[in-house]
């Protein structure tokens, strides 16, 4: 139903062609969503939605404005085109401007699958009926989502540079609750395929966490060595990769800076197990053939607030496999357009996706090494406390094990955990195999294993089930 | 309906004109007008009558449309040390967006369908009416009952933010050569490292059509300025101090009345001062709490907590529960005698004011907590009948037309003391405290019990005077014990509506923005941490 390569092309020349600015830059979204929700034991919200993002930024050599719009009708082309070089003109001087890119050559990546493009409200309506049938009959109560996305991109400038990518991608998680509020389970993963999302097993799972967290004992709070699901490394890791910018370490502003000056590239900073690369051409989190930028605000948010700088910096790359972490030593950090162009070095994104290395065993298999220690099934409300050490505060969620001599013995309560994942990547000891996971609520793209580590630190507990 | 409406029906004329989309729009700044704003004015009525006729001859028994358009533009400057010479680099980023597009909501069966698209056509809508048909057919075989709503009457209304200067208008230049001249002011201060600003601003114009007869017509306007300065002790640590302007539905009047030049000397020595400051001596203190900080604690601890479908599991798999539960409505006691909270959407200024909410129900005002004790929900439509409510209390929006409308958070506001408190009434009882201004980091479980809040600035009160600025503070507390520790609120001269821009919810998640009206207030014996 989207695009096929040549009408996104014809649709980019067609908004080219009304530029009078030295430089221009187009990118363009198509996105159709259908998504289920459920909650309590009965289908909530759902729908479909089919969205246009359309964002124009013109570029004198000195200035830049951007404009999104919503809408393909030629006559609103013109006019975000117009708005954009209206904006440039009305714009000051960068003084960290850099040029456009001149023509790149994208890898392909097979991203877009015909079973989620194709997936009906029917189809979603099966998929959620496994969760609310299994919660009735167990007597807990169900909520969750599911979501599929087709995705459109494409982008090009006026130096002939363009670049057109269809994904699609799927989303399920699932809450189950025990009856009287004492319990509760989570499980969700992501993919780009409809039919390989193992919507059986993430219920059944859900379901299991929320029985065996029902009736948990009080543990106080203190330094603990802990087990983490995939999903709440997932949900540490996304801070880290963020803190690693090449700019902000140079800059001394990170945990990335050498004191008196310089970045920490090379050094042995993590547990000889830790490894973390990205790789967009892994089929179980494929990326886009570019990096960065993006059909942009043109289309949803009701929010109000700070626009962000740099849209573009770093956008337009081809993206490549990154090592980050290798063994315990930093090998890479982001590097933006301007300060690549800085400092002799060339540009490297913010991955799309992360990928850390794993063991051999299931997070069972840790368990059952673990002489004593929490399991923790993921993390809520993640906030950074303290920017130049990536300190991090949050909660856990979903089930707190106890684990002594290689078995669960009870539920515990939730936890405030006030802890760094730089000091979490210091403590691993030992990992289970690496597995595709929704972190941080809803994401994806991430493909992480259980983590074993020395000692995490819970500074309060919650009352939260 | 105040004058203005009653004027504008006038000049219109009744029926449908009365919803004809006005002057909205790009107006003086940008040459270009937009496309959107020149659609015909009853064109609007035309293809929401077929939108309803249709999903009705589908067999829904009840659909509402939204047309909506929306415009937003971000204008920020940020300055900074250029790597190798050291000379002052700004760099500008300038935005500017607009959407359009419809959504279309159905129940079917007793079940919801929703249908969005930026295709506003005849053929599109026909053809979305149908998949909304479609997904609430699907859904309706899994439904134990059927969706109820609270009734409504059919309203035929224009609804229009109050403000004195259009912000689209206002020259690009001259927000960024505002922009340029606060950060060149903040950058006198020996010791910032940076200075970030800019200028948010949004406009919504909504017009919402249901099967129940109602056609409602909304421009809704909100703005936000903001400055940060950041000092920097290399490879060790950084510390910010950020001037925040209450966000509020107005105009550019908003900015100019913020005298953000004049604040800059200050902004810019508080964040150097920050970063020499002294850590804070962890333990239990008095805390207060200043309203430019209070109003996220109250956000996320009063706020996300008294909202129905948080409570009833709708929000389980993502955004939490909360630990009212509907057993305690009436009775729990959250917070000391002096606390009491509003919820509402027709506070002048306050970030959700509007006329109508996205089910058609008129906004108003309700309490939420009285001299304490938890006494009402922010409800919509299809959730009043669960707790035995004949009304909704008008929460319900979308972020976009795209958007299915959900259960939002209105404008949750504190009220203050009846007798005329100062600030330094409230300081001068203070032993050992701390007073807080700003925010910082914020996180919160998902039942909401246990908070640890950071924020923007800190000073030690010792024997009730303020004394120096401190650094690395934060607290955590359980809410009700919070609540119930307050034991002063500032009077009505102190009482500030402060604006939150964002507040993430759903699957698929939307945004919003809200207000948390308060005046200084005192905690006493919190739990005080030292972060750094």
């Amino acid at each position: 139903m989207g695009w096929t390569r040549q009408q996104a092309k014809a649709l980019a020349d067609q908004i080219l062609s009304y530029s009078k600015a030295r430089e221009c830059e187009v990118a363009l979204e198509e996105l159709r969503a259908g998504y289920t929700r459920f909650a309590a034991n009965d289908i909530t919200t759902s729908g479909t939605s089919r969205t246009l993002n359309i964002s124009v930024t013109s570029r004198d050599g000195r200035r830049s404005g951007t404009s999104h719009a919503s809408d393909n009708d030629p006559s609103v082309l013109k006019s975000t085109v117009r708005r954009s070089e209206e904006l440039m003109e009305a714009s000051s001087e960068d003084n960290e401007y850099v040029e456009g890119l001149e023509p790149q050559k994208y890898p392909e990546i097979r991203a877009f699958y015909e079973e989620t493009d194709n997936a009906s409200a029917k189809d979603r309506a099966a998929g959620v009926k496994k969760a609310i049938d299994l919660s009735r009959s167990k007597g807990l109560e169900a909520s969750g989502f599911l979501e599929t996305i087709s995705r459109w991109d494409a982008i090009a400038n006026k130096k002939k540079n363009f670049g057109f990518h269809a994904s699609t991608t799927t989303r399920f998680s699932n809450t189950m609750r025990t009856a009287d509020g004492t319990g509760s389970g989570w499980a969700g993963t992501a993919g780009p395929r409809f039919g390989q999302i193992p919507t059986q097993a993430l219920v059944e799972r859900a379901a299991r966490k929320a029985e065996t967290s029902a009736g948990a004992r009080d543990l106080a709070p203190g330094k603990y060595p802990v087990i983490l699901e995939p999903a709440a490394v997932a949900d540490l890791m996304g801070s880290l990769i963020q803190a690693m910018s090449r700019r902000a370490a140079d800059e001394g502003r990170s945990f990335m800076s050498k004191p008196g000056g310089g970045n920490r590239i090379g050094e042995k900073l993590f547990a000889d197990a830790v490894t973390i690369r990205s790789d967009p051409f892994d089929p179980r989190v494929p990326g886009r053939p570019w990096s960065g930028g993006g059909g942009g605000a043109g289309g949803r948010g009701g929010g109000l607030g700070f626009g962000g700088f740099g849209q573009n910096a770093g956008a337009g790359e081809p993206v490549r496999k990154v090592t980050w972490i290798e063994k315990g030593v930093v090998k890479t950090l982001s590097v933006d357009h301007h300060w690549a162009a800085k400092t002799k070095t060339p540009p490297i994104p913010f991955p799309g996706s992360l990928i850390m290395s794993g063991g051999s065993g299931s997070v069972e298999d840790l368990v059952a090494q673990t002489e004593r220690g929490l399991l923790i099934t993921h993390f809520f409300y993640i906030r950074t406390v303290n920017p130049q050490s990536v300190a991090l505060t949050g909660l856990t969620r979903d089930g707190v094990w106890l684990v002594e001599n290689g078995k669960i013995v009870h539920a515990v309560n939730n936890f405030r955990f006030n802890e760094s994942p730089v000091n979490l990547l210091k403590n691993v000891d030992a990992l289970s195999e690496a597995i595709p996971t929704a972190g941080g609520f809803g994401g994806g793209g991430m493909i992480m294993p259980g983590v074993r580590a020395k000692e995490f630190s819970f500074t309060s507990k919650s009352d939260a089930v | 309906m105040d004058s203005s409406r009653r004027d504008f029906l006038r000049t219109c004329g009744a029926g449908a004109a009365a919803w004809a989309t006005t002057a909205l729009i790009p107006g003086r700044f940008f040459r270009t007008e937009s496309r959107a704003a020149e659609l015909p004015p009853d064109r609007l009525l035309e293809l929401s009558a077929f939108a309803l006729e249709r999903a009705k001859k589908a067999g829904a028994s009840y659909a509402d449309i939204r047309i909506n358009r929306y415009r937003s533009q971000v204008v920020n400057l940020r300055s900074q040390p250029d790597f190798a010479s050291g000379k002052v680099n700004h760099t500008p980023s300038v935005s500017d967006s607009e959407s359009f597009g419809f959504g279309v909501r159905v129940l079917a069966d007793g079940a919801w369908g929703f249908a969005a698209s930026y295709v506003v056509k005849q053929d599109e809508i026909a053809r979305a009416v149908g998949e909304a048909i479609e997904t609430a057919k699907a859904n309706a075989a899994l439904r134990r009952q059927p969706v109820q709503l609270a009734p409504v009457p059919a309203y035929v209304e224009l609804y229009r933010t109050q403000i004195a200067k259009d912000p689209f208008n206002v020259p690009v230049q001259q927000k960024l050569e505002l922009l340029r001249s606060i950060a060149d002011e903040t950058k006198k201060v020996p010791g910032v490292f940076s200075v970030v600003g800019f200028i948010a601003q949004r406009m919504e114009h909504r017009y919402f059509a249901s099967t129940d007869g109602s056609r409602i017509e909304q421009y809704v306007y909100q703005i936000s300025p903001e400055l940060t300065a950041t000092a920097v002790d290399k490879g060790k640590k950084q510390k910010s101090r950020t001037y925040r302007p209450h966000p509020v539905t107005a105009g550019y009047e908003a900015v100019e009345r913020a005298n953000m030049l004049g604040e800059a000397r200050r902004v810019g020595e508080e964040a150097v001062a920050h970063l020499k400051a002294p850590p804070v001596s962890p333990g239990k203190k008095d805390l207060v709490l200043l309203p430019t900080h209070l109003g996220l604690t109250i956000h996320e601890s009063i706020g996300h907590s008294t909202e129905l479908d948080r409570a009833l599991g709708y929000e389980a798999n993502f955004a939490g529960t909360s630990f009212l539960t509907t057993d305690k409505l009436g009775k729990f006691k959250v917070g000391s005698e002096i606390v009491n909270f509003n919820g509402d959407r027709i506070r002048p200024e306050s970030l959700s004011t509007c006329g109508y909410d996205d089910d058609g129900v008129k906004t108003r005002q309700f309490p939420i907590i009285k001299s304490g004790i938890f006494v009402g929900y922010q409800t919509i439509r299809d959730q009043a009948h669960l707790i035995g409510q004949k009304e909704s209390t008008g929460c319900c929006y979308a972020d976009s037309y795209a958007s299915v409308p959900f259960q939002r958070m209105p404008n949750v506001w504190l009220e203050p003391a009846k007798t005329p408190v100062q600030l330094s009434d409230l300081i001068s009882g203070v032993d050992d405290g701390v007073l807080i201004d700003g925010r910082g980091s914020y996180s919160i479980d998902h039942q909401r019990y246990n908070f640890q809040f950071g924020g923007d600035a800190f000073w030690e009160i010792k024997h009730g005077k303020v004394g120096q600025q401190i650094s690395d503070v934060a607290y955590n507390a359980r809410t009700p014990d919070f609540w119930n520790a307050c034991d002063g609120i500032g009077g009505e001269a102190t009482w500030q509506n402060v604006g939150l821009n964002a507040d993430g919810k759903g699957e698929p998640s939307q945004i919003n923005a809200m207000s948390h009206g308060c005046a200084p207030s005192r905690f006493r014996q919190i739990n005080v941490l030292r972060t750094g």
